[in-house]
C-alpha cells in the first residue's frame, strides 16, 4: 500500500513537469529564433511565398493556439518532421533509443560495480595510500572534459595500440533486430560474432561516460559509509562483537547505499546528457549523434525533439529514484 | 568583513587541496591578464602561416602550431580570457536571479512562492548541457549567446539552494526575534538571512564555476561556442580532431588546461566547504 501510494504521489507532479517542459521547449523554439519560415523558404523567397509558408506551418495563428497545436501533436507523438532527413522526427528518435540506452545501462553498470566498493575501501582505510589514489581519482574524473577523455582514449587504445575499435558501433549490419540492444540481440540469437564485436565498439565509449560516473559514485558512497561508520548502531555491533568484515559489508553497506541509490539515478541522467558529446567523438548512432547532426544542420525542429524526449526520460528517472529510495528507506518522507 | 577575509586566507593556506585550487585559478586569472605580454605570437588570435602548419613543440611554439599555422601556446593563453568571461558572467547572472527568487520563494509561503519553485524544477528537469545546447543552438554561436543559454540553465541551482537554507534559517531563533521586533521582510532577508545561508552559496558558485567550465568547452567543441578563428578551447580540440594522432600536441594543451581550471575551481570549492561548514570535516564529508 505503502509503495502504491508513493507512486501516486510522485505520478501527480509527472504531468503538470512535463507539460512545464513542453511550454519552455514551445518558448525556447517559438519566441527566441530568428524567423523559421524565413529559414525553410531560403533567400530568393518572395513575401508571398513566405506568407503561404507561414499559414501551412500555423505559424499565423496565434501563440496560444500554436502551443495548443504543439502539445496535441506531442501527445499523438507527432513531433515533426526533420529538416534533414525529411521523416518523422518521432521516428528518428525512436530508432536511436536503443543505440543510447545500451550504452548509458553499461557505463551506469560499470561506474557502479567499481564505484561502491571502492568507495567502501576508500572510507574504511580513510586517510590511508589507497584512499589518497581514490581521492585523486575522483578529484581528476570530476574535472576532466569528457570529450578531450575520448580523444584522449581513441588516440592511446584505438590509434596506438590498436585494441579496440576507433569508433562505430559494430563491424557489419550487427544482429537481427529484437530489442535494438546489440549485446542482447546477439546473446538472444547465439551470433558470439556480433557480441564480440558489439562489446568491442563499447569499451572506450563506456569508458568515457563511466569515469567521471564512478568518481561521482564513489564520493558519495565513502561519505555515507563513513557517516555510518560514526553512528551508535555501529558502536552498538562493535560492543556486540560482531566480525568487522560482516558489520562493514552487510550493515554499513546498506545504510549507505540509500543515498547511493539516489546518486545513481541522478547519474544516469547525468550520463544521458554526457551521451551527446561521447557520441559525437565515438560516432555512435544514438539520440546524440543526431543531435549533434541536428545542430549542424540547423534542424531545430529535431533538437526540440531530442531535448523534449531526453527530459521526459530525466524526469521518468527521477520518479522511479524517489519511488525506488521510498521502498529501501523507509524513514523518508514523500 | 576584512576579518572574515583574513579568516578565509588563513586557513585555506593551512588547507593543501584548497591552496593548490587557489594556485591554479590565480593562475589562470594571470595568464588572460598578461595574456598580450605572455604571449610569444599574439598576433596568431588572427593571423594564419600556412606554411608553418601543424608543428610540433618546439622552442619556437612551445605546444606546436595548429591547422592554420597559428601558435597554439599564444591562442591558449587568449582562450582563458573567454573561458573566464563565459563562466564569470554566466555565473554571475545565474547567482543574481537564482538568489533572489530562492530567498523570496523561501520567505513567503504562498502559491507565488510555489510557482516560483515548480519553475526551477522544470529548468532542473532537464540535464543542463541538453538545455543549454537548445538555447545556443536556436540563438546562434557566439560568446553572448553561450552566457546567455549557461545562465538560462544553471539559475535554479542557486534558487533551489538558497530556498532551502532560507525555509531552515527560518526557524532559527535569531531570525524569529528579529521578525517578532518586528523588521520589515526585506530587512529579515537582506540582514538576517542572507549573511548567515552565504557560506553555502559561496561553496556551490565556486564548485559551479568548474561546472559552468565544463559545459562552455563541450558547447564549444559541438560547433555552439565563438565562432573560429576564435582562440576557444573547447572548439580548439574539435579543430584538432582531423589531425590525430600526428598532431598530438594540438589536442594536448586545451585539454590539459581545461582539465587543470576545473580541477582548481573543484578543489577550492572542497577546500571552502571544509572551511565553512564545519560539519563536513574532510574526514567525514570527503
Amino acid at each position: 500500500m505503502r509503495i502504491l501510494y508513493l507512486m501516486f504521489n510522485r505520478l501527480i507532479w509527472f504531468f503538470p513537469t512535463v507539460f512545464g517542459l513542453l511550454l519552455l521547449v514551445f518558448t525556447i523554439s517559438h519566441i527566441i529564433p530568428a524567423d523559421p519560415v524565413a529559414f525553410l523558404a531560403g533567400d530568393n523567397a518572395t513575401n508571398e511565398q513566405i506568407a503561404d509558408l507561414r499559414a501551412q506551418y500555423g505559424f499565423d495563428r496565434p501563440l496560444y493556439i500554436q502551443f495548443i497545436n504543439y502539445v496535441m501533436g506531442t501527445f499523438q507523438g507527432d513531433l515533426g518532421i526533420s529538416l534533414y532527413t525529411q521523416r518523422p522526427i518521432s521516428d528518428d528518435l525512436l530508432g536511436r533509443l536503443p543505440a543510447t540506452l545500451e550504452l548509458t545501462f553499461v557505463s551506469v553498470l560499470i561506474s557502479a560495480i567499481l564505484g561502491v566498493p571502492l568507495g567502501v575501501i576508500a572510507a574504511v582505510y580513510r586517510n590511508s595510500v589507497a584512499d589518497h589514489i581514490l581521492r585523486l581519482i575522483t578529484v581528476s574524473g570530476l574535472a576532466i572534459a569528457s570529450f578531450w577523455l575520448a580523444i584522449l582514449f581513441q588516440l592511446f587504445f584505438a590509434m596506438e595500440l590498436q585494441w579496440t575499435p576507433l569508433q562505430g558501433r559494430i563491424d557489419g549490419w550487427g544482429p537481427d533486430h529484437i530489442t535494438g540492444f546489440f549485446l542482447l540481440d546477439s546473446l538472444l540469437v547465439g551470433d558470439w560474432e556480433s557480441f564480440g564485436s558489439a562489446f568491442s565498439h563499447l569499451v572506450l565509449p563506456v569508458a568515457t561516460l563511466a569515469f567521471p560516473a564512478m568518481a561521482t559514485i564513489m564520493r558519495f558512497t565513502r561519505a555515507g559509509v563513513l557517516d555510518a561508520i560514526n553512528s551508535n548502531y555501529v558502536l552498538y555491533e562493535q560492543a556486540m562483537g560482531f566480525p568487522e568484515r560482516i558489520i562493514i559489508w552487510k550493515y554499513i553497506l546498506r545504510n549507505a547505499l540509500i543515498g547511493t541509490v539516489t546518486q545513481i539515478g541522478l547519474i544516469f541522467g547525468l550520463l544521458l546528457a554526457g551521451t551527446v558529446v561521447v557520441e559525437a567523438v565515438f560516432d555512435w548512432p544514438g539520440l546524440g549523434l543526431y543531435a549533434v547532426q541536428s545542430i549542424m544542420n540547423s534542424d531545430y525542429n529535431a533538437i526540440m525533439g531530442f531535448t523534449l524526449i531526453t527530459g521526459t526520460m530525466f524526469i521518468l528517472i527521477n520518479l522511479l529514484v524517489d519511488v525506488l529510495q521510498g521502498v529501501m528507506d523507509p524513514r523518508s518522507e514523500l | 568583513m576584512i576579518e572574515t577575509i583574513k579568516f578565509l586566507i588563513k586557513k585555506l593556506a593551512q588547507d593543501r587541496t584548497a591552496a593548490i585550487g587557489v594556485f591554479l585559478i590565480l593562475s589562470l586569472i594571470l595568464v588572460a591578464i598578461f595574456a598580450p605580454i605572455l604571449a610569444t605570437h599574439p598576433a596568431d588570435i588572427t593571423e594564419f602561416h600556412p606554411p608553418e602548419r601543424l608543428l610540433g613543440p618546439s622552442a619556437e611554439h612551445y605546444f606546436g602550431t595548429d591547422r592554420m599555422g597559428s601558435d597554439i601556446y599564444s591562442r591558449l593563453l587568449y582562450g582563458a580570457r573567454i573561458t573566464i568571461a563565459i563562466a564569470l558572467i554566466a555565473i554571475s547572472v545565474s547567482v543574481i536571479i537564482g538568489v533572489p527568487i530562492g530567498l523570496l520563494a523561501g520567505y513567503y509561503r504562498n502559491w507565488v512562492s510555489d510557482a516560483l519553485m515548480r519553475v526551477s524544477d522544470i529548468f532542473l528537469a532537464v540535464p543542463q548541457i541538453i538545455l543549454a545546447i537548445a538555447i545556443a543552438q536556436t540563438l546562434g554561436p557566439s560568446i553572448q549567446n553561450v552566457i546567455l543559454a549557461l545562465s538560462a540553465t544553471y539559475w535554479p541551482f542557486w534558487t533551489r539552494l538558497v530556498y532551502a537554507e532560507t525555509r531552515s534559517a527560518l526557524n532559527e531563533p535569531y531570525v524569529e526575534a528579529s521578525i517578532a521586533l518586528g523588521a520589515s521582510p526585506s530587512r529579515v532577508m537582506i540582514l538576517h538571512v542572507l549573511p548567515n545561508i552565504s557560506s553555502s552559496i559561496i561553496v556551490r558558485t565556486t564548485i559551479g564555476m568548474g561546472g559552468t567550465i565544463l559545459t562552455a568547452a563541450a558547447l564549444g567543441f559541438l560547433g555552439l561556442g565563438p565562432p573560429p578563428p576564435s582562440p576557444e578551447w573547447g572548439r580548439t580540440i574539435a579543430e584538432s580532431r582531423e589531425f590525430l594522432p600526428e598532431a598530438w600536441w594540438y589536442a594536448a594543451a586545451p585539454g590539459i588546461a581545461i582539465f587543470l581550471v576545473v580541477m582548481g575551481f573543484n578543489l577550492l570549492g572542497d577546500g571552502l566547504r571544509d572551511i565553512l561548514d564545519p560539519r563536513t570535516r574532510r574526514s567525514k564529508g570527503g
